[in-house]
């Protein structure tokens, strides 16, 4: 899966947990979004984590800086289990 | 019966008054951590922006939570949670690991909100055994019981200053099979030790302590599930996001089973249900019970379980449609039957709808609605119950008798907070209760009613043994109570050796059982008058002509003292309005009355002993 369809299936969590329609791009970040605060981000940490099935490291989540690398993370970490 | 969360966020955006039951339905049915915090947001959203009117129905709530983990999210969990079973909720939340101080110091937040409820979640780092493997078995024995203790000692603590109800969160063994073999030949292994540990806390817990018991939680959802290290070195998580929903919903649910009578009565169908097929189609010999085939062994162990209801203080009553002697035969003939006529308090067989059958239980047991759950393996029978009688909790059989069981342990009604001796024989008093109402009604008269009853009294003069009961009915009996005057067990004992005195316990039984000992008299003697100190009886022999025995003993103890008159006082208190014309029923002459009570005489020449029923045993004295 590459980083766009990665984006597609998050669009869903987001599409489900948001109130407003939030738009995933590449460069969107929690600063840009009212409603991302930490208790939404743990929903979508715990909600991704069961959609795609992968488990993140410790850390590794709050190293991404927008939902490009968070997408880009799932897909090593999708990588990493195929292997 | 489900929401979209599309649908809701539409209610929710414009400001629709249905937003509320829908939010509540769809709490009930979330099952996942971002779900439930997701309606967690918008509950908060609504509140705060006013725009929809406050639900009507929920009972708010001040709560606190404090343990050595982070409480948040689990804070969000909770109070959804407690949404989701009508509760709106206030929350103290405590700081991390600060649970001790919160508690101890007087002048903390948490005291000062007062919560009604107080979640704790130790913290297992703090309750975890620090000494070797090899240390003597007796050594972190004594630790463990200390560091029980004190945790105990904390919740007095807590619930002498907030007189709240306090849910004490246990601890989660570890599932690593570090040690292998040896995990369980040492108390100091993490496994062995908190095993142990919980055990302890449970059975030395406080009637104000329920244990919230993350242990079994965790067990039943996989321990390798409900751990999550990961979550603790990042957010000092207690567990995994699945065991976080599950102790939130747990705690929930308690707190609303300690604020709702529990369940009393569990309705029973019988056709597919006690037993395997139709009675009557294939007959005594046809239906599917006992331990010859397997669908027979899983009825059986089914009935089983529901006689160990019983023992919870929970009635059977039976509610099915059939021809009432063909459904009756194998209580009475079937072998295999573990549930006898005797276990059921209300039998109802007919072919009338089963919302009409259940509604005459209720009341020929005078009870609520509310504490019936009626168990069918016919959906239809359970949805014309739901329909008619929402009042009544139902519980709709899975096709494969093997389920059963399963269905009612995790259904929750039959969950006592506690168990006393009386629960267990509640069903015998029903029993008891309900045959002489059956009785009654075949009894064409008052008088062969109480003959047939062939009751038998015993008299006795107060005895030591007898000392602690005298001296609860003297303290609790409100109704049937002439003076309600209270005396502690060692004013009774006084009265044992006074000769100012006489005293007389009566006990009553009768064809249908033992009623124990259910009347106590005192009288007072003061020159010729025998004055009546004490009358009291309780409620459940009333009309039993027991008052009339009682007095014909009093005469004859006044004879035997050298007394020419009782002389009975009415003393009117809130509760004993019924025995107002106690003294004038039984023959006496009113000397006073007015609204401080009344004096009445009885002139014991002439007297003439009241004929009864009941037949008299003087224990010697």
């Amino acid at each position: 899966m590459n980083q766009s369809q990665i984006i597609e299936k998050m669009q869903t969590i987001f599409d489900k947990l948001f109130l407003e329609p939030v738009v995933l791009t590449p460069e969107l970040s929690a600063k840009g979004v009212e409603e991302w605060d930490s208790l939404m981000q743990i929903s979508i940490v715990v909600a991704v984590e069961s959609l795609f099935n992968i488990r993140f490291k410790m850390g590794e989540v709050e190293a991404t800086q927008n939902v490009g690398q968070f997408a880009d993370l799932i897909a090593r970490c999708l990588a990493s289990k195929a292997s | 019966m489900g929401y979209s969360y599309d649908t809701i966020k539409s209610l929710l955006i414009s400001k629709r008054p249905e937003f509320w039951q829908a939010l509540k339905q769809a709490s009930q049915d979330a099952v996942s951590l971002e779900e439930i915090l997701f309606l967690a947001t918008l509950r908060k959203r609504a509140d705060a922006s006013k725009d929809i009117p406050p639900v009507d129905g929920v009972t708010s709530l001040r709560i606190a939570i404090l343990g050595g983990y982070s409480l948040y999210p689990l804070r969000e969990l909770i109070e959804q949670s407690l949404f989701a079973v009508g509760y709106v909720s206030h929350c103290y939340l405590g700081a991390y690991d600060n649970y001790t101080s919160e508690i101890l110091d007087d002048t903390s937040d948490m005291v000062a909100f007062k919560p009604e409820v107080v979640i704790l979640l130790p913290s297992q780092r703090r309750h975890s055994y620090q000494g070797a493997l090899t240390d003597d078995r007796q050594v972190i024995e004594g630790h463990l019981k200390k560091e029980c203790q004190q945790l105990l000692a904390l919740t007095h603590t807590l619930h002498e200053k907030t007189k709240a109800d306090i849910l004490l969160y246990n601890f989660i063994p570890p599932p690593g099979h570090d040690l292998g073999t040896y995990r369980n030949k040492t108390l100091a292994s993490p496994w062995s030790y908190t095993a142990l540990l919980n055990l302890e806390l449970g059975l030395n817990a406080p009637s104000y302590v329920q244990i919230c018991d993350v242990h079994f939680m965790a067990a039943r959802m996989g321990l390798l599930v409900a751990q999550d290290r990961r979550g603790w070195f990042e957010s000092k998580q207690l567990g995994s996001p699945a065991l976080l929903v599950a102790m939130a919903r747990e705690s929930a649910r308690i707190i609303a089973a300690l604020r709702q009578p529990m369940k009393k009565v569990l309705v029973l169908d019988l056709d597919n249900t006690i037993w395997g097929g139709v009675i009557g189609d294939a007959g005594l010999e046809g239906i599917e019970l006992g331990d010859t085939s397997p669908r027979g062994e899983a009825f059986k162990y089914f009935q089983k379980y529901v006689l160990s209801l019983t023992e919870r203080g929970i009635l059977l009553a039976v509610c099915s449609k059939n021809d009432h002697d063909k459904a009756m035969e194998p209580f009475e003939k079937h072998p295999e039957m573990v549930l006898r006529s005797q276990h059921i308090v209300c039998f109802k067989a007919n072919w009338q709808p089963k919302s009409d059958n259940i509604r005459a239980i209720a009341q020929e047991l005078n009870l609520g609605l509310e504490s019936f759950v009626f168990v069918d393996d016919n959906p239809a029978e359970i949805e014309i119950v739901r329909q008619f009688l929402p009042q009544v909790s139902t519980i709709s059989l899975a096709s494969d008798p093997s389920d059963y069981v399963g269905q009612l342990e995790d259904s929750h009604y039959f969950e006592p907070l506690v168990i006393t001796r009386e629960d267990r024989d509640r069903s015998s008093q029903y029993m008891r209760e309900t045959r002489y109402k059956e009785l009654q009604s075949v009894a064409t008269d008052m008088d062969s009613y109480l003959s047939s009853l062939a009751m038998q009294a015993t008299f006795s003069a107060f005895t030591r043994v007898d000392v602690p009961r005298i001296a609860q009915l003297i303290n609790k009996s409100n109704q049937f109570n002439l003076t309600t005057k209270r005396r502690s067990e060692s004013e009774v004992l006084a009265l044992l050796a006074s000769d100012q005195h006489v005293t007389c316990t009566i006990r009553l039984s009768d064809r249908f059982g033992d009623h124990g000992l259910i009347s106590v008299v005192i009288g007072q003697i003061d020159g010729d008058c025998l004055h009546v100190d004490t009358w009291l009886m309780s409620c459940r022999v009333l009309k039993r002509q027991v008052e009339e025995e009682a007095l014909n003993e009093l005469v004859r103890l006044a004879v035997r003292s050298g007394c020419s008159q009782v002389v009975g006082h009415y003393l009117p208190s809130a509760k004993n309005g019924m025995v107002k014309s106690h003294y004038q029923n039984l023959g006496f002459t009113t000397v006073r009355e007015d609204d401080d009570g009344g004096d009445y005489v009885l002139h014991i020449a002439g007297y003439r002993p009241k004929q009864t029923n009941i037949s008299i045993v003087r224990s010697a004295k």
